[in-house]
Parts: C-alpha cells; structure tokens; sequence
C-alpha cells in the first residue's frame, strides 16, 4: 500500500515537470541560442553564461511576468514577437531587434518559458 | 495502514495543517469565528486608544470646517458608511466587517481617535489610509462634521449646502526620505506589481522585479536611470511611454522622491 502511493506521487510529480515546451521550441537550443544573440549584456537570465545584464529587467521568472516590455501581455506568441520586432511593440523601447529568425525565437520562448 | 494513521494524526495535532489546508474560512459571506473577531476587535480598539492618544487635537468648532467636512464626507466616506438616511453602496454591504455608520462613532470615539482612523486607516478592515489622498487640514473637517452628522434628521442632512472645497494633498518640503519611500510604496500600490525585496508582500510579477533597479540601465524599457528620470517615469509612466500598462497612480511630487529614495537602495 504504501508502495503503491509512492509510486502514485512519483508519477504526480513526473507529469508536472514533462509540460510540453512553449511553441514546440527547443529549450536547450533555445538557451545556447540566447548566449548567442547577446541577450545577456543587457538581461540577466539564469542557466545562461555570461547572461548578467543589468540594462533590461532580470528575466528570473520571466514565465510568469503579466507584461512584456511593460506593454505585451506575456503570451508565448507575443514573447516571440517582442523577441523578433521589439518595436512593432513598442516603438519607444530601447530594446534592439536583433535579427532572430522566427525559429530561434521559438526555441528561446521555450527556454524562457522554463523560467518559472 | 500505519502511514494513514500517521498522516490522520498529524493532521489532528497541528494547527499548522489547519492553515495550510485551507480550512479557516476567509469568506467575507460570514463573519470570524467568535474567538478570531474577539482578539481582532480587541486588537484594532487599543491600537487606536494607543496611537492617537498624545494627537493635539485643533478647534472643531469652526462652522467653515464643519461644511467642509460635509463635503469631503459625502465625496469620500459615504459611499460606504452611508448618512442620515443615506445605505451605503452595494459593494461596502459584501464587506466584512461592514462599515459602521458614523454617526455612532462619532458618539463613542474622541476626535483624535478618528482623526488617527481616517488618516493612518486599518489593516484588514476595508478602511483605507486617507494621508496620501488628504490633508490633515481636510481630514480634521471631516472629524468635526461627523458629531454634527449625528445630529442631523436625514431630511437635514439631504438638503445640506454641500459646498466644494478643492482636493489638499499633503506639502511638499521635506528631503527625501527612504524609510517613508516604504509607505508611500505600499500606499501607491506599487506592491501589487512589482517584487520589491525588502517589502512585505511585494512579490507580483505582473511588471519586471525590482531586484537591482539602481543599477537598472533602463526604466520601463524606454528611459534611462536617473534620480530625475525616476521620479518622472514614476509620477508620469504614460507619458514617457505611451504603451506601457504601468498606470498613472497620481503619486505626489514628495512622494515619488521617497519611493525613489528607496529605490536608490536596491543595488
């Protein structure tokens, strides 16, 4: 009996960890991804090296944020749109397009998305 | 069998597990167990004997005063504690505790009681702070309307002259200050926002944590950090970005400098 619970908790918590990544994305790529593009000189993002950036907000729980850029509700698609074209959002922000490609975005969606 | 014994156990013998649980009931349907409304009542009754009790209290006397606190009372006040004839609005009846009429208090506390009630305000009960919002000149006209109040038909108090008095916020002239920074963030409600170390209960993430902000390059994506730029973007956030969903809370000048004073603080 008491097996059988164990069991049945292991499993509970096993299904609350595998969520499906944010739009089909690769997270891992998506994290090697952020490196890549320097998201890190501006934004500090944890399981990211160098990522220390003290001129954007921490993206310590990016996950959960209400609003991106102060302006998009924080949806995976709206993420990746900030991503891509931060000024279509935003005309004002001094946040940089970078010339992410709709697949890279996806993948760092993904990883941001794992930032709970 | 012995671990459902275990947990039945565990249950019974912590009050903890009632907490965690979910089990008191914090509907505002009914009101406290007996016990809780006891100790809170009693709580909130000498809080208020004690803190109000060295207040200096001005001459109330003042006809002027009393119809300005006419005015500000039914602006402000009864909306939820009603007057002479007068419910107060539906959604102050779904409050518990519901708000009492005043006319009653004004009867059973000193004017430096309410005065320190309407000002500083109760945690908990519904009852807002009215420092931010008002003068003291203006909540001590409330004050001296209320014993007034209480002595009026409902037909009086229906064909009072409400004359405006235009709104007095506190003055300014004080430095800044950090340690009064903490209050104005609560009372800005900048809490229910943002994740502010050092602040009880601050820990929303509808816009970016404020872990750091001093040494923030940017303030809302679109202006940079300065002690100047601070205040502004506080006092007048859609001004500066005109997209942005953070609000225009109507902060004071003095009070945008103490929060950014605290702000200054988060490195």
């Amino acid at each position: 009996m008491r097996l059988a619970a164990l069991a049945f908790l292991t499993l509970v918590a096993a299904c609350g960890e595998s969520k499906a990544p944010a739009l089909g994305g690769d997270p891992e790529q998506g994290r090697l991804l952020l490196r890549q593009f320097a998201c890190g000189s501006c934004h500090s993002i944890p399981g990211v090296a160098n990522a220390g950036g003290r001129v954007g907000p921490p993206l310590e729980g990016v996950a959960k944020r209400v609003y991106l850029g102060g302006v998009l509700p924080n949806t995976p698609q709206n993420m990746a749109a900030f991503i891509r074209e931060p000024h279509k959002a935003d005309p004002r922000t001094a946040m940089p397009a970078m010339g992410v490609t709709e697949a890279h975005a996806r993948d760092m969606v993904a990883y941001l998305y794992t930032l709970e | 069998m012995k671990w459902l014994i275990g947990l039945l156990l565990l249950c019974g013998a912590a009050g903890v597990t009632v907490l965690y649980a979910g089990w008191y009931d914090i509907s505002a349907t009914d009101q406290h167990l007996r016990p809780t409304y006891w100790l809170l009542d009693t709580s909130m009754r000498r809080s208020i004997k004690w803190r109000a009790a060295e207040i200096e209290v001005p001459d109330l006397a003042d006809p002027q005063k009393v119809r300005a606190g006419a005015f500000l009372y039914r602006e402000h006040c009864q909306q939820c504690h009603g007057a002479p004839g007068v419910a107060p609005k539906p959604f102050a009846l779904g409050m518990t505790p519901v708000p009492v009429p005043l006319v009653h208090t004004a009867r059973a506390w000193s004017p430096a009681e309410m005065f320190w009630v309407v000002k500083e305000g109760l945690k908990m009960t519904g009852m807002p702070a009215w420092k931010y919002r008002m003068s003291d000149e203006h909540i001590w006209s409330v004050v001296a309307f209320l014993p007034a109040m209480a002595r009026l038909t409902p037909g009086q108090y229906a064909n009072l002259e409400f004359l405006p008095v235009e709104a007095q916020r506190r003055s300014p002239g004080e430095p800044p200050s950090a340690k009064r920074g903490v209050q104005a963030i609560n009372q800005y409600a900048c809490v229910t926002c943002h994740e502010i170390p050092g602040i009880v209960g601050a820990n929303a993430p509808v816009g970016p944590p404020l872990k750091g902000i001093a040494a923030r390059v940017m303030l809302g994506g679109v202006l940079p950090n300065s002690p100047a730029n601070m205040v502004l973007w506080l006092r007048a956030p859609q001004q500066v970005a005109p997209l942005t969903a953070m609000p225009d809370l109507g902060v004071t000048e003095r009070d945008a400098r103490d929060i950014a004073a605290y702000l200054a603080t988060l490195k």
